[in-house]
């Protein structure tokens, strides 16, 4: 029942009240939490979010309205509703670890203090002592197991054991007061070169592989190779721990930067006189057209580098090893104005990847001991670090990091001073191709933190035409001073940094807001600037390489990966699948995964295998892909090959389709067998064909075929929607012959598979192509379309009569639900290494594998003008029905 | 974990005084604008209690045991400033029409001897800060309003005179009244365009 009606008039005036109310708090008849350390926390989160009210007496002089109080007490309301916002903002009940960035971030953290920043260490132990949070006390953890008792037992008695060690070392210090400086680390010819002797502390973890320079940190913010498990001999690192796919995609495309360590990137240094240099060159396959001519000259002169296949003749064929990048190191004027008693001897380097490392050295050096006179071959692994940068940011995040070295009334020198004026530049591509800076740096140490360097506004002509003049001109052609990173003493002197103890206290007597003077004390750190380009083209974005000693990485990359960006934010860092995923964005194939036609493609194929199988066998058996029972339609069942590889080896197979019924025991038995076989020969059963050979076979109509179990890598694009997965099955469209083979149990001929899949060829005019053939449904259902001038009642009619002509979806769904048959397995070209869909192209792409007899026979048998001039192929992926039409290119 | 939604509703009391209008003009100093009488303090006895049970109650009468039940629950004041006859309640998104169409047939204050007034519904949001946002707006307007009368009341003579001057205090009105969008909500934003 609503209360009774006010008759008195009094009632709408407040009643004076017993006693007089401070400004009250609304909401006040919320409970209150009952105990303890609740209770404070509530009250804290209460006080936040009431708002003061006041009383209505405060509206009213002496009971009476007014104009004065009315508008006082909206005043009031506007203030204490702005100030009540204001607190709420502020007591948001976020915790101290929910505060730490994305990348920063770890689980414990929430009842560790010790996994958050110190800066916020102090706030989590208070919340966490407020609110009652379990949290873990190092004093009362108890080792797990009796392994974990083992450890914790040694790492006591190895703790008294340093304790005793530096009481003696304290006392000896007194006693002879001599300290000798550690031994330069010795670089031997022609052996492989020993890994850094890290610290006592990490030695245990570092024993079948090497960290990289800036381990730590990465280690803090990356998936890493597993410990036991190491890629290459290395830890590296695998992704983000954060969200990056997209992140990615747009700072190397549209703003920002992506950088990588990629110092396990093996360097190998040749030395030796010209002749013998250029014999051995050309036995590794460095035979581009007129690379050892006037064209090669700038290479050759050290002002350029060369990128491209190393590979070896075995038994009268060519194996490729690697893609590689070659520099010479300049001569300068002296040595060359000098007339020579002796050929003067050259120096260059050969970088490589690590999985192809053992490949590489053992042919140089097999090589270099046939020469006359000898070329002495040493190995830089673990001397020469790089950095990787792509991005729109690139160029302006080094000029921010890389500080050309001069002392104070003393030049830059040439190479630096080019750098120096790159200010503005987007994309490194736009440099000439393959372009080299060498110069020094000083320590980034006493730049750091890194600022944000000024870059000219693109509206700026004067600067844009000076920095298009620099390009052009490109200056640092004209100085031929050698780049001092080939210099083994100036390598090793830079390493020896300044403590950052000096450096900070330089930093404190520096100026405000100046960099402390750079000292001849201070030894310059030589660095190597390396372009490249993905793609031939200038248009897509270049990547910048650094090449510096080892232990100058790490310097560098704090630097780098602080550096504040002038589009915001900073460059991001990325694993090997932001590496892998640059590549597939430029469809272009990466190393060595999209190479299985080399021996190091081959291994991290066979390494995929195993850890797909594994995967397959871990899922229970409902939920995993049957791959013997997959029907292919028209009477075809069971996966080709093994449904978790691209299984080259059943590709080569004199007579495929022989076993097609295989039941799940004969194909884990094979598994195993093979598995076992493959772990110790390493036998790489395809042999990899480069693009170049591959474009020039393609376009000739008789060139004379390589042998059979030659691959190459193609890019393929599907045409309708669709993505392709790694080990989807390539087949070209199936010719017009009917085969012999198996005709007995096959119901359909290769020839109405083949009319299948040509009418969705898109024809050569650019019109969309009908995603399927289910489409077909779709224009009839067009043609049928009412013409737009028919009168509403005869419209109504036709309408009518559409509704009741369409038979109604059949139930069950039609089995076959209008996709193509797949092709035979003789029809049966290739597997798809990378597949996924493509951010940059907007749909599913996919970078494979293809038996080049093959693709080229299906080719040239082809009428051009039914095929419609493409290379056309079907992608089906492993364990699926659904084909796909793609149209392939070598890459 | 489920997140609770909520509707916040920020409510005006006004008093029309269309029951007693004779009798409260008598009292009422003629200098005081019409603003300040339409939107005149609520007494102090209309506690948070008070209000949420008569909100209740008049569920009960319009909805039955259901109704009732529904709301019981959800229904907080979190915010009654007596002294502007303003108030911000946040009911659960599902149930916030029953309390909206309660307090349209409310028709006097829910205490004893209470004043006939009216209860207005002029933002249902999402978020209280858009409730708060809002009600610091009207605030500012009606301010803005009071002063303008008065101005209006002090030129009086003049418009006997030369007749009534047209300030835009309607225009004034009109925004008072009109619905606002505001896209940051993720549901329904709604208030009582009368």
């Amino acid at each position: 029942m609503p209360p009774k009606r006010a008759t008195e008039l009094s009632a709408g005036i407040a009643r004076p009240t017993k006693r007089k109310e401070p400004p009250q708090s609304s909401a006040n008849n919320q409970k209150s939490g009952p105990n303890g350390r609740d209770k404070r926390v509530k009250l804290n989160f209460q006080d936040a979010r009431s708002i003061l009210t006041q009383s209505a007496d405060t509206a009213l002089s002496n009971g009476e309205l007014d104009l004065q109080s009315f508008l006082k007490s909206r005043e009031f309301e506007i203030k204490a509703l702005e100030n009540g916002m204001q607190k709420a903002k502020k007591s948001l009940t976020t915790r101290a670890f929910q505060e730490v960035p994305r990348d920063l971030r770890r689980r414990t953290a929430s009842h560790n203090v010790k996994r958050v920043p110190k800066r916020l260490e102090n706030r989590a132990k208070r919340e966490m002592r407020e609110d009652n949070t379990p949290t873990v006390n190092p004093s009362k953890r108890k080792p797990g197991s009796s392994r974990g008792r083992l450890r914790a037992e040694t790492a006591k008695r190895l703790g008294i054991l340093a304790a005793k060690k530096r009481d003696i070392k304290g006392k000896e210090v007194d006693v002879t007061a001599i300290s000798t400086r550690e031994a330069r680390p010795k670089l031997r010819r022609n052996l492989l070169n020993d890994p850094p002797k890290p610290k006592s502390k990490f030695r245990k973890r570092q024993i079948h592989k090497t960290w990289l320079p800036t381990h730590m940190w990465h280690a803090k913010r990356a998936k890493m190779t597993e410990p036991k498990n190491p890629l290459w001999r290395f830890s590296i690192p695998i992704t983000c721990t954060e969200k990056s796919y997209r992140p990615t995609h747009r700072a190397t495309g549209a703003r920002g930067a992506v950088a990588w360590d990629m110092s396990y990137m093996s360097t190998i240094s040749l030395e030796g006189t010209f002749e013998s240099l250029e014999k051995v060159l050309k036995a590794v396959g460095v035979t581009d057209q007129g690379i050892w001519e006037k064209k090669g000259d700038k290479w050759r002169s050290g002002s350029r580098s060369w990128c491209g296949w190393l590979s070896r003749e075995v038994k009268d064929q060519r194996l490729q090893i690697a893609p590689a990048t070659i520099i010479w190191r300049a001569q300068s004027c002296e040595e060359t104005n000098d007339p020579p008693k002796r050929k003067p001897i050259r120096h260059l380097f050969i970088r490589s990847h690590p999985s192809a490392f053992l490949e590489t050295w053992n042919e140089l050096l097999r090589l270099s001991k046939l020469q006359r006179p000898s070329v002495h071959v040493q190995d830089l692994r673990f001397e020469i670090g790089s950095i990787e940068i792509t991005g729109p940011g690139s160029t302006e995040a080094l000029l921010g990091i890389l500080h050309p070295y001069q002392l104070p009334q003393r030049g830059i020198e040439p190479h630096g001073e080019v750098f120096k004026s790159l200010a503005g530049i987007t994309n490194a591509a736009s440099l000439p191709p393959n372009s080299l800076l060498g110069f020094s740096i000083a320590d980034p140490r006493l730049r750091y933190p890194p600022r944000t360097v000024v870059v000219p506004k693109p509206t700026d002509e004067e600067a844009n035409f000076a920095l298009l003049q620099t390009l052009s001109a490109w200056p640092a052609d004209a100085s031929t001073t050698p780049s001092a990173l080939f210099d083994r003493d100036l390598r090793f002197k830079a390493t020896r940094f300044p403590s950052q103890k000096s450096i900070n206290r330089r930093k404190a007597q520096a100026d405000p807001g100046c960099y402390p003077q750079i000292l001849p004390t201070d030894q310059p750190i030589p660095i190597m600037l390396l372009t490249s380009r993905m793609t031939p083209t200038a248009s897509a974005q270049g990547t910048w390489t650094v090449l510096a000693p080892w232990k100058c990485i790490l310097p560098v990359w704090y630097g780098l990966v602080h550096y504040p960006l002038s589009s915001g934010g900073n460059p991001r860092f990325g694993g090997l699948d932001e590496m892998r995923q640059i590549h597939f964005e430029h469809s272009v194939p990466w190393f060595p995964r999209d190479f299985p036609g080399t021996s190091a493609g081959f291994a991290w194929e066979t390494d995929g295998r195993l850890r797909r199988k594994a995967d397959w066998d871990r899922r229970p058996k409902g939920k995993r892909t049957a791959w013997d029972s997959l029907d292919l339609g028209g009477g075809r069942k069971g996966e080709i090959g093994y449904g978790w590889a691209c299984d080259f080896e059943r590709l080569l197979l004199p007579s495929p389709s022989a076993d097609v019924e295989q039941s799940a025991a004969d194909i884990t038995q094979t598994t195993q067998k093979s598995s076992n076989e493959q772990a110790p020969s390493q036998q790489v059963p395809i042999q990899h064909f480069t693009a170049k050979a591959f474009t020039s076979l393609l376009s000739s109509t008789t060139a004379e075929l390589p042998r059979p179990s030659t691959v190459a890598t193609v890019c393929i694009t599907l045409t309708s929607r669709g993505v392709a997965e790694p080990c989807a099955r390539i087949y070209h469209i199936p010719g017009l012959q009917p085969t012999t083979q198996c005709s007995d149990n096959k119901k359909i001929s290769s020839k109405s598979i083949r009319e299948q899949w040509l009418p969705l060829i898109p024809s050569a005019t650019k019109s969309k192509p009908p995603p399927n053939s289910k489409s077909k449904t779709a224009k009839e259902f067009k043609s049928k379309r009412t013409p737009l001038n028919t009168p509403m009642p005869q419209r109504i009619r036709l309408l009518a009569q559409s509704l009741l002509q369409n038979p109604p979806l059949p139930y069950p769904a039609n089995k076959d639900d209008g996709h193509p048959l797949v092709p035979d397995e003789e029809d049966l070209i290739g597997f798809v290494t990378t597949g996924e869909f493509n951010l940059a192209e907007g749909k599913g792409v996919a970078i494979g594998t293809v038996l080049v007899a093959k693709a080229v026979e299906g080719l040239r048998r082809e009428n051009k003008a039914e095929i419609r001039g493409g290379r056309w192929c079907v992608v089906r992926n492993a364990g699926e029905k659904v084909g796909r039409l793609g149209r392939w290119d070598p890459v | 974990m489920v997140r609770l939604k909520n509707r916040y509703l920020l409510v005006n009391i006004l008093y029309p005084g269309l029951d007693n209008k004779n009798v409260d003009n008598k009292n009422v100093d003629p200098k005081i604008p019409d603003v300040v009488v339409f939107n005149q303090p609520t007494t102090d006895s209309l506690t948070t209690h008070a209000l949420v049970k008569g909100i209740k109650t008049e569920v009960s009468n319009l909805f039955g045991d259901h109704g009732a039940g529904a709301i019981a629950e959800s229904i907080v004041v979190k915010y009654l400033s007596p002294a502007t006859s303003t108030f911000i309640l946040r009911v659960s998104r599902a149930q916030y029409r029953l309390v909206w169409a309660a307090l349209s047939f409310m028709t006097i204050l829910p205490i004893k001897n209470g004043k006939s007034c009216v209860f207005r519904v002029v933002r249902v949001s999402g978020t209280i800060r858009k409730a708060e946002e809002e009600a610091i707006q009207r605030a500012r307007q009606l301010i803005l309003k009071a002063r303008r009368e008065m101005a209006e009341q002090g030129d009086s003579t003049l418009d006997n005179m030369f007749g009534k001057a047209d300030y835009g205090g309607d225009s004034m009105k009109d925004t008072l009244m009109v619905d606002r969008e505001d896209s940051d909500e993720e549901d329904e934003d709604l208030s009582d365009g009368d």
